[in-house]
């Protein structure tokens, strides 16, 4: 495992019956670095997700999170991790504010700290109009956002994010990227998504996911290298 | 803060919230002031009969002790009500990863929710004993048999709620956990029925009922096997409640 590397995964795999989802995969994501995990519908990349935020239990292998093992201390490698979900987790009857103060007492943080860090999340995430509007009569964008919010309110150094622009609309979507930016420092960020674009806009690297194992990643740089290998992908997939 | 707590916090500002929980606090207690009336009207045509005898039953054998016995079999109705979303919910609204992402453990989970499920049931139960307490203002209660029938409906409460707890971790919709832990807290409220037709009263079956239990309570007694019943009740329920969510973890 590298030294600066904040999320290692060695020899991951995961079978629904009998469709191998994810098979024999190793990555290793160092602080400051985004990377995209590129891969059309059903390619695996929220099963990987999950499996990297400790939500679902890999068949093999080991993945280690800033050094801690998430299967031996699941405790405390699961409060390094921020993770959203595809479809933001929100309580409909709570406010933007309440729902970040329950991630920030969930995750250990006492009255006064809870406090600081859902005023520090609310400003980044740019949620100060809506902090009293329930969950429930969010628009799809600032849900998005209040979900990002949960997810960093604890300051973690991983941040897990699943297809976090979709439904959102280009404005949305450009803040959302600049967020990210900033939030990328010192932190170890892995984006899903399956457009090209998106991952060329917010991170720094992407690989592809393709029928469970993952490709090398790829400067984002590279653009003409990255979409010959992604229309690949998605060919051999069609064919 | 434990995982737990903040859990079972966010549950009662949830239960709190929901229409169905005030309705159930007005419903069950007009009918709990409604059963107290009618027992206080059998009193008073019953009390001349023991007027004349000193160990004759009183006030909170004839009025109170009747009336928290009718509200605890109520209890195994209405607590499955307010019981049923509890972790059924979470799975509904795509919640219950998060509470897995952020480090809770099945038996954290299980037992926040738990404790968020008393919430209600607890509030309802303090008003239901205010009304029989408020006798004392114009006559003499036994306040020892009043507390340990609290006490007893107390213990029943929560362990209908653990069972509720862990119907809802079952479920795939909130109304099949509610009718599930109904069922299940009435085959516990008759499971003796036949034995006790035919005149057994100590056998396994009249054991499991959950009215031998109470009675007991109701009575003024305080056995440490009915309490541990109750509480072993609790236990069992959750530890299955906590066994299912790491299950339901696993299966993603």
């Amino acid at each position: 495992m590298p030294k600066d590397s904040l999320i290692h995964a060695e020899g991951v795999a995961r079978r629904h019956a009998a469709h191998v989802v994810v098979s024999n995969l190793t990555l290793d994501v160092p602080a400051g670095t985004a990377l995209g995990l590129l891969g059309i519908n059903g390619a695996g990349k929220s099963t990987l997700l999950r499996m990297l935020a400790g939500v679902l239990a890999p068949d093999s292998g080991r993945i280690t999170i800033a050094g801690v093992d998430l299967h031996e201390d699941p405790r405390a490698a699961r409060h390094l991790i921020g993770w959203l979900p595809e479809r933001a987790p929100l309580y409909p009857e709570l406010n933007v504010s309440e729902t970040l103060v329950f991630a920030a007492r969930l995750r250990g943080l006492s009255r006064a700290p809870a406090q600081l860090a859902v005023a520090r999340a609310i400003e980044r995430c740019d949620l100060g109009e809506v902090r009293q509007r329930l969950c429930a009569n969010l628009s799809r964008g600032f849900a998005q956002r209040v979900g990002l919010a949960q997810a960093i309110v604890h300051e973690p150094p991983v941040l897990l994010l699943d297809e976090p622009t979709a439904g959102l609309d280009p404005l949305q979507a450009q803040r959302l990227h600049s967020l990210l930016a900033e939030l990328k420092h010192g932190r170890a960020i892995v984006l899903s998504s399956h457009q090209l674009a998106e991952v060329q806009a917010s991170c720094d690297c992407a690989a592809i996911l393709h029928e469970g194992t993952l490709d090398a990643p790829l400067a984002v740089g590279d653009g003409a290298a990255l979409r010959a290998r992604f229309m690949a992908r998605v060919l051999d997939r069609a064919a | 803060m434990s995982a737990w707590l903040a859990i079972a916090r966010r549950e009662w500002r949830t239960q709190f919230a929901s229409p169905l929980a005030w309705t159930v606090l007005a419903a069950i207690s007009a009918l709990g002031a409604w059963l107290l009336l009618v027992g206080i009207e059998s009193y008073v045509a019953l009390a001349p009969r023991y007027a004349d005898r000193p160990d004759g039953p009183g006030v909170t054998d004839l009025v109170v002790a009747p009336m928290l016995a009718n509200l605890a079999a109520l209890m195994v109705f209405v607590v499955p009500l307010l019981t049923m979303r509890a972790i059924v919910g979470e799975r509904r609204d795509g919640t219950l990863p998060l509470l897995f992402a952020a480090g809770a453990s099945g038996i954290q989970i299980a037992f926040g929710k738990f404790v968020g499920a008393l919430g209600v049931p607890l509030v309802l139960l303090a008003i239901l004993l205010a009304m029989p307490l408020s006798l004392a203002v114009g006559t003499d209660l036994d306040l020892g048999k009043v507390a340990t029938g609290a006490l007893g409906l107390l213990l029943l409460t929560a362990a209908l709620s653990a069972l509720g707890v862990l119907c809802s971790a079952y479920a795939q919709h909130p109304a099949s956990a509610a009718l599930a832990a109904m069922a299940a807290g009435l085959i516990g409220w008759i499971a003796d029925g036949a034995a006790r037709e035919r005149g057994v009263t100590d056998g396994l079956l009249n054991w499991l009922a959950l009215p031998t239990h109470l009675t007991a309570f109701m009575r003024g007694v305080v056995a440490s096997v009915d309490v541990a019943y109750f509480l072993l009740l609790v236990v069992l329920c959750l530890g299955l409640a906590a066994m299912r969510l790491a299950r339901l973890r696993e299966l993603g």
